[in-house]
């Protein structure tokens, strides 16, 4: 029986075009063009490689408004076996504790899952929480931060990432593994692959083909408040370029002005 | 049986207006295109001239996202201190049938579009490997090992023709065939590019520039296009003197061009919004390959289609009329005796009886005019002692015309019959 893999994505503002309002320091997005989430990418070669090795399905699914549609024919051009697309009204404003509620019930609507991947973060939020909640909801293993995995019998063995080294784990499945951004190098799209997506096109299903009541989700089943919006101080740099032979008054200048401090013995 | 009854490689002005052809004839078509989003990995000045898209959309003007149309036409010769500039406006040139300007991002996008809108199936974002064959028929295309298959394919692959090389059905490009095209995007509101320019709504400047001022003899000619809110200006360089001249970059030279005393106040306070690089085809009628076999056409700038005679650069509109040809070709073989080397050789005789071909033979010598040291080194500096001596006041007795004209062709360094001679062939060439 062929494993299921689920990769789920987000489609995100492109990083490079989002600015800060100075006044309200919300995120302003409407210059920004979409792209998928940069550690998707990752999470989606991670499954793919899985099903090189593997007789394996694929499924990406997100929960979004329709304009997500081409990122998910997009991930099917890579090498997906099909896409899901939740989508539903109802699901607007949704923090990402009823999202992962969301995807979750998605994913056992779909029936049997090995594993599931998601990008460590989103570009656009970063909290990390997506992944981790869908493990919970699902009752599954999880691996997060991993920059690699492989699956033999029942367990996916993932190297995880750690601020004091790498950690190796063997888990049993289904699991949950996060992807870390860069760790792999995504596989672009084939022309056949793209004609296959779009004649085969994506699923759409809403909260009631998933099965979960819609007062489950949105902005007022989300704990998260945001209470309050601070910007970072403006520091403004002195540039200024000093000759070689000017070190001595160099130093001397930043110990008078207190930035460094003259040690002792 | 194949997959398409055509697959077209390319999704530009040639391109989409074959697909749209197709399409429009009931075929089943595959557009495909390496951007996305199409129009994001081309360069093009651009000016759209001519009225060749009223062929796939007779109301092109009035939906097609244009800029301005062109009011006023430039041509300027600038020395290192001073420009000499003609400047044409008419009445006759109206809102309708002239050229307009165009950024290819909205325009190439917008004709994609109406590609898929006719029937067209759409893919962008992958690139096109090679043509497939089966013996020397081509039978579709070839992308990442797997194989496409069509009945005929139409190479609209624009000014760097890789699969047309790759598939050996065209040699690779030789240094005189293209020159290098740097273009910015400059910003600026609407109403400042109207004062400046002397510019009515929609009306728009469309400007050729020699600049005379290079180091090291190279060649380059600028160009500065208007459009709604903002400028699209850059240099075209001869390949050779840019690789003759090892110590000359690309960028230094658009520097110079925007720095230029009659150009940067044109482009006060604008931003650059987008930088970009592309070769141009300049190869004129030598550098057009074979333009059909059994199964393919090439079109477009792929197949060496543009003008320039240093008055005017055009390339869209033969564009258009050669995919638009390719594909009533198409149209013709499939409802007539089928497709073969021998039902596809129709397409040159199209071509030849249209300004794409014509064009091309009427100015054949033309490079050597536009390329060459009367016009680049010469030209500028003799212009600017003459009108130097006509106009600047330093107290001087006055002399006559002839004088004048004479004491600038001697600093030049030109020998007067050397001038008759050149000038005539500049002439007749043109």
């Amino acid at each position: 029986m062929a494993l299921e893999l689920v990769v789920l994505i987000k489609v995100v503002p492109d990083g490079k075009e989002v600015f800060v309002d100075p006044v309200n320091f919300t995120l302003n997005r409407s210059m920004a063009t979409n792209v998928l989430n940069p550690a998707d990418e990752n999470a989606l070669e991670a499954a793919l490689r899985i099903k090189d090795e593997h007789d394996a399905r694929i499924t990406v699914m997100t929960m979004a408004p329709p304009f997500a549609e081409p990122f998910l024919l997009e991930c099917m051009s890579r090498g997906a076996d099909q896409a899901v697309l939740i989508s539903d009204r109802a699901v607007a404003g949704s923090d990402t504790y009823p999202t992962s509620l969301t995807v979750a019930a998605a994913i056992k609507h779909l029936g049997k899952v090995d594993i599931v991947f998601a990008g460590e973060k989103t570009s656009d939020s970063s909290t990390g929480h997506v992944g981790p909640g869908v493990a919970e909801f699902l009752e599954a293993e999880l691996a997060s931060y991993s920059r690699s995995c492989r699956y033999e019998d029942g367990f996916v063995t993932a190297e995880r990432v750690l601020e004091e080294g790498v950690e190796v784990v063997k888990i049993p499945t289904p699991a949950v593994v996060t992807v870390i951004t860069d760790s792999n190098i995504p596989r672009r799209a084939t022309l056949r692959k793209k004609l296959n997506a779009q004649k085969k096109g994506i699923i759409v299903w809403s909260l009631q083909d998933i099965g979960l009541p819609s007062d489950w989700v949105g902005l007022r089943s989300s704990p998260t408040v945001v209470k309050k919006m601070l910007p970072f101080p403006a520091i403004e740099r002195k540039g200024k370029v000093i000759g070689l032979d000017m070190m001595d008054d160099f130093v001397k200048e930043l110990v008078d002005t207190g930035i460094i401090r003259q040690g002792g013995n | 049986m194949s997959e398409f009854d055509a697959i077209v490689v390319g999704g530009g002005p040639a391109g989409t207006s074959a697909a749209m052809r197709l399409a429009a004839s009931k075929l089943n078509v595959l557009l495909v295109e390496k951007a996305d989003p199409p129009g994001s990995k081309n360069v093009s000045g651009g000016v759209l001239w001519g009225n060749s898209l009223a062929g796939v959309m007779p109301d092109w003007e009035k939906t097609a996202p244009l800029e301005r149309y062109v009011k006023s036409k430039g041509i300027g010769f600038l020395t290192k201190d001073s420009s000499i500039d003609i400047s044409f406006r008419s009445t006759r040139f109206n809102e309708t049938k002239t050229g307009y300007t165009v950024l290819r991002t909205k325009l190439d996008q917008f004709l994609n579009k109406k590609a898929k809108d006719a029937g067209a199936t759409v893919v962008t974002g992958v690139t096109v490997d090679r043509l497939a064959f089966e013996g020397k028929k081509v039978i579709g295309v070839e992308q990442d090992g797997d194989v496409i298959t069509s009945d005929a394919v139409i190479l609209a692959e624009g000014a760097n023709p890789r699969v047309a090389i790759d598939s050996g059905i065209r040699s690779p490009l030789k240094d005189e065939d293209v020159a290098i095209g740097v273009k910015e995007v400059i910003k600026l509101p609407e109403k400042t590019i109207n004062d400046r320019f002397n510019l009515r709504e929609k009306e728009g400047f469309a400007g050729e520039y020699v600049l005379g001022f290079l180091d090291g003899g190279v060649e380059a000619g600028g160009f500065l296009y208007t459009n709604k809110d903002s400028i699209s200006l850059g240099v075209v360089i001869s390949m050779k003197h840019l690789r003759e001249n090892n110590k000359t970059y690309s960028y230094d030279i658009v520097e110079q061009f925007k720095n230029h005393p009659s150009i940067a106040p044109l482009l006060e306070d604008g931003k650059v919004d987008e930088y970009s690089a592309h070769m141009v085809q300049e190869g004129g009628l030598a550098s057009i390959p074979k333009l059909y076999g059994n199964g393919y056409m090439i079109a477009g700038d792929a197949a060496g289609f543009s003008f320039s005679n240093g008055l005017i650069l055009q390339g869209m509109n033969y564009a258009i009329a050669s995919g638009i040809a390719a594909a009533d070709t198409i149209v013709e073989a499939k409802t007539g005796s089928g497709i073969s080397e021998q039902s596809f050789s129709k397409y040159e005789e199209k071509l030849m009886n249209s300004f794409v071909l014509k064009d091309m033979h009427t100015f054949k010598g033309i490079g050597d005019i536009t390329w060459g040291n009367l016009i680049h080194q010469q030209m500028p500096g003799i212009l600017e002692k003459v009108m130097l001596g006509l106009f600047m006041e330093d107290g001087e007795p006055k002399r006559h015309m002839n004088q004048i004209v004479k004491e600038a062709l001697k600093s030049s360094g030109l020998k007067s019959s050397k001038l008759l001679l050149e000038g005539y062939r500049m002439y007749r060439r043109m």
